[in-house]
């Protein structure tokens, strides 16, 4: 696989991480998006890192991927806190404030 | 005699026996159904009864235990890159990975002292 | 030994973390964790302040670390400053989660962590260790603004915080992959070094999302949708802590990133460089938070929207780095501190006006209090006028120095637009001082109370303490922000 495709999947697998956040409404899969954002910026780290040798790419990737599992730990112990309160999960459930 | 491909060849005898001889055993052994019988039409033949369908929402409890898994399970990828340098590294190396496992241990310890991973 | 001490700073906050999350879960009585996480990081300032009297220089070891970990003295000044906003507070909420019957010892444990991983931030040299440090501090930033589980404004301020705050984490490191992509480094020297000489368009769009990303993070306009739900949600010693310590890391984030790795006479012309970028944030962030700020019926909120606005006034400084790196980084360091003396100060007065569950939110709340709870209302009014930037207060000299940055870099527009936005901030921060001097509360209207708390006091103390120290003799802490932003840059 060239480095072009490598980094036009990763482009698409941002830009589908981006539509989904704005779109979608349900907590979870708002969360399976950014997971997706972040795992496009890791497909560019590994893609660049085979590209340019050396192991700098992907030790990113494997610290980024151990963050990025921490950070959807923490998002899904907030979309719990909401369910437990509304039965359901849905992000409008969260706009009592105004903006 | 020693031919590398000896060994090949009595893997492939010794897993076709084994193979063989299951299937056989099976139908020796095997308690037999009548054809109209519901055991049948069952998803398994044996084991759990299902109950109700597979699209149901899950107790909160999997998804704490399920959390801490997952946490612990992806601060577990840093020690295979570790583990193949680890001759390199030394006594230093496993310094730091003890250092590193130890806190972890530390978390764990917060874990089960907090009861996150007991089922109720 | 060296290396250790050389990282003093960061082991002591860390070991000290561990040992109280341990302390927590172990021990039967549940009293002093507050006391017992401010004095780890106050510990931790103090060993900061030792090292850097000591001379980092002098610990040559402490070089072996780059690129992950920089250790110089713009690191240091920002563990004392991390420092003392993480154990103010701390301090607070030894008193605030008591009196409103959310105390847990998870919080001060969380403060720690996030303060560890904002130190670790503002010492970072390499996008590994920044990412680190960036997400260690977010997620302790998020937990503790869910902290308050029976609240639904709690629960959708956190959520709120998290989609954004994951958001532009994942923006971030997009842009630092494409920037190793373009450079083949991920240590901002080495980008610095690779951008200096080619500037690719992968580069260039490598480092606007990198931009982006720290936007959000210092929550500049337009990125700030996030920060007043989140200020507002979350109990106030976490409102306190995001204001100060998270918002001082992201700066620290900003600078490095500015300094070292765009930090080229290439990148910092007004013409093709990141100048004109900052500059409309700078400007953007002021002006609208401030109109924003005025129409608040909550105080808790304008102090939000406020804290949005001195992102703005720092971000001007951070423009003036295009001409004097060294003087312009030192006003934006000196501002900081000011900044976060008088924020933690201004929350800790608004926690000290409510008790028994019930906070002081709105302005009426706090009518009538210069006459029943006269120290209250002092207290308060110094942290006010050092926020609108009045003399003889810290936030005086803050904006002074930000300002003459400017003006040293030819930016007199921008200057000029600064100090018509602080006069425009003054309005509301008055505004409070006339309803808590002026207005007698409505017959009838419940009266927030004050609660007595010996943290509360101790961390108002301390906080007018500073704002008055450095209001009067802002010389030596500005000496101290030129020593720290020269090597910064270097």
């Amino acid at each position: 696989m060239s480095l072009a495709s490598c980094l036009l999947l990763a482009a698409a697998l941002f830009c589908v991480g981006l539509y989904g956040l704005l779109a979608r409404r349900q907590i979870v899969a708002i969360l399976l998006s950014i997971e997706l954002m972040a795992n496009a910026a890791n497909l560019v780290f590994v893609a660049f890192g085979h590209y340019r040798g050396g192991a700098l790419g992907q030790v990113f990737a494997v610290f980024s991927i151990a963050l990025t599992v921490a950070e959807v730990a923490v998002g899904l112990a907030l979309a719990m806190l909401l369910y437990r309160r509304h039965g359901d999960s849905r992000v409008e459930l969260a706009s009592e404030m105004k903006r | 005699m020693q031919s590398p491909w000896l060994s090949v060849l009595s893997f492939l005898v010794v897993s076709t026996l084994v193979g063989l001889g299951m299937i056989g055993a099976g139908r020796v052994l095997r308690v037999r159904a009548r054809h109209d019988s519901p055991l049948k039409v069952r998803p398994y033949e044996c084991g759990e009864e299902p109950t109700g369908p597979a699209w149901m929402q899950f107790h909160p409890r999997y998804y704490l235990v399920a959390l801490v898994f997952v946490l612990f399970d992806v601060e577990a990828v840093f020690l295979l890159p570790w583990g193949v340098v680890q001759r390199e590294l030394g006594p230093a190396g496993v310094g730091a990975a003890l250092v590193f496992v130890a806190v972890l241990m530390l978390g764990w310890l917060y874990a089960v002292r907090k009861e996150a991973l007991k089922w109720q | 030994m060296n290396i250790a001490l050389a990282l003093s700073p960061l082991l002591v906050v860390a070991l000290g973390a561990l040992l109280l999350m341990l302390a927590e879960a172990f021990s039967p009585r549940q009293g002093g964790l507050a006391l017992g996480a401010a004095t780890v990081l106050f510990v931790g300032a103090a060993v900061a302040g030792g090292v850097w009297m000591y001379g980092i220089e002098r610990l040559p070891e402490a070089a072996s670390l780059a690129p992950w970990l920089l250790l110089d003295r713009f690191g240091l000044f920002f563990d004392m400053l991390l420092c003392l906003g993480g154990g103010l507070a701390a301090l607070l909420a030894g008193g605030y989660l008591v009196e409103h019957g959310i105390e847990r010892g998870e919080f001060y444990v969380l403060i720690l962590f996030a303060t560890l991983g904002a130190m670790i931030l503002a010492s970072s040299g390499d996008a590994v260790t920044l990412f680190l440090g960036l997400e260690t501090m977010s997620l302790g930033a998020y937990a503790m603004t869910a902290f308050r589980r029976a609240s639904p404004r709690a629960a959708e301020g956190a959520l709120k915080y998290f989609l954004l705050g994951s958001f532009a984490a994942a923006i971030l490191i997009y842009g630092f992959a494409l920037l190793y992509g373009a450079t083949g480094h991920t240590d901002l020297a080495g980008i610095g070094a690779t951008a200096a000489t080619a500037r690719t368009p992968l580069l260039v769009v490598g480092a606007v999302l990198v931009i982006v990303g720290v936007a959000f993070k210092v929550s500049a306009v337009p990125f700030h949708a996030w920060t007043p739900d989140a200020y507002e949600g979350a109990p106030t010693p976490a409102t306190t802590f995001m204001a100060v310590a998270v918002k001082a890391g992201a700066f620290a984030l900003l600078l490095r990133v500015l300094l070292i790795a765009l930090g080229d006479a290439s990148w910092t012309s007004w013409a093709a460089g990141w100048p004109p970028v900052v500059a409309t944030l700078a400007v953007l962030t002021m002006t609208v938070a401030n109109l924003i700020a005025g129409r608040q019926e909550s105080v808790k909120r304008m102090l939000a929207y406020s804290s949005i606005a001195h992102a703005g006034y720092a971000l001007v400084g951070v423009t003036a780095l295009m001409r004097d790196p060294t003087q312009a980084g030192a006003s934006v360091l000196f501002y900081l501190l000011s900044y976060t003396v008088s924020t933690a100060g201004a929350f800790g007065a608004l926690i000290l006006c409510g008790s028994h569950g019930r906070e002081a939110v709105s302005y009426e709340d706090l009518s009538g209090l210069g006459r029943r709870h006269p120290a209250a209302a002092l207290a308060f009014s110094l942290f006010l006028l050092s926020l609108a930037g009045i003399p003889p207060t810290a936030g005086f000299f803050g904006k002074w120095f930000v300002f003459k940055a400017a003006i040293d870099g030819g930016l007199y527009w921008l200057a000029i637009l600064g100090f018509v936005n602080s006069v425009i901030g003054a309005y509301y921060y008055l505004r409070v001082m006339v309803y808590m001097y002026m207005r007698e509360p409505a017959a009838g209207a419940p009266v927030a109370l004050p609660m007595r708390s010996g943290y509360v006091t101790a961390a108002l103390l301390v906080s007018a303490l500073f704002v008055l120290a450095l209001g009067l003799v802002p010389t030596r802490a500005i000496e101290v922000a030129v020593r720290a932003a020269t090597l910064g840059a270097g």
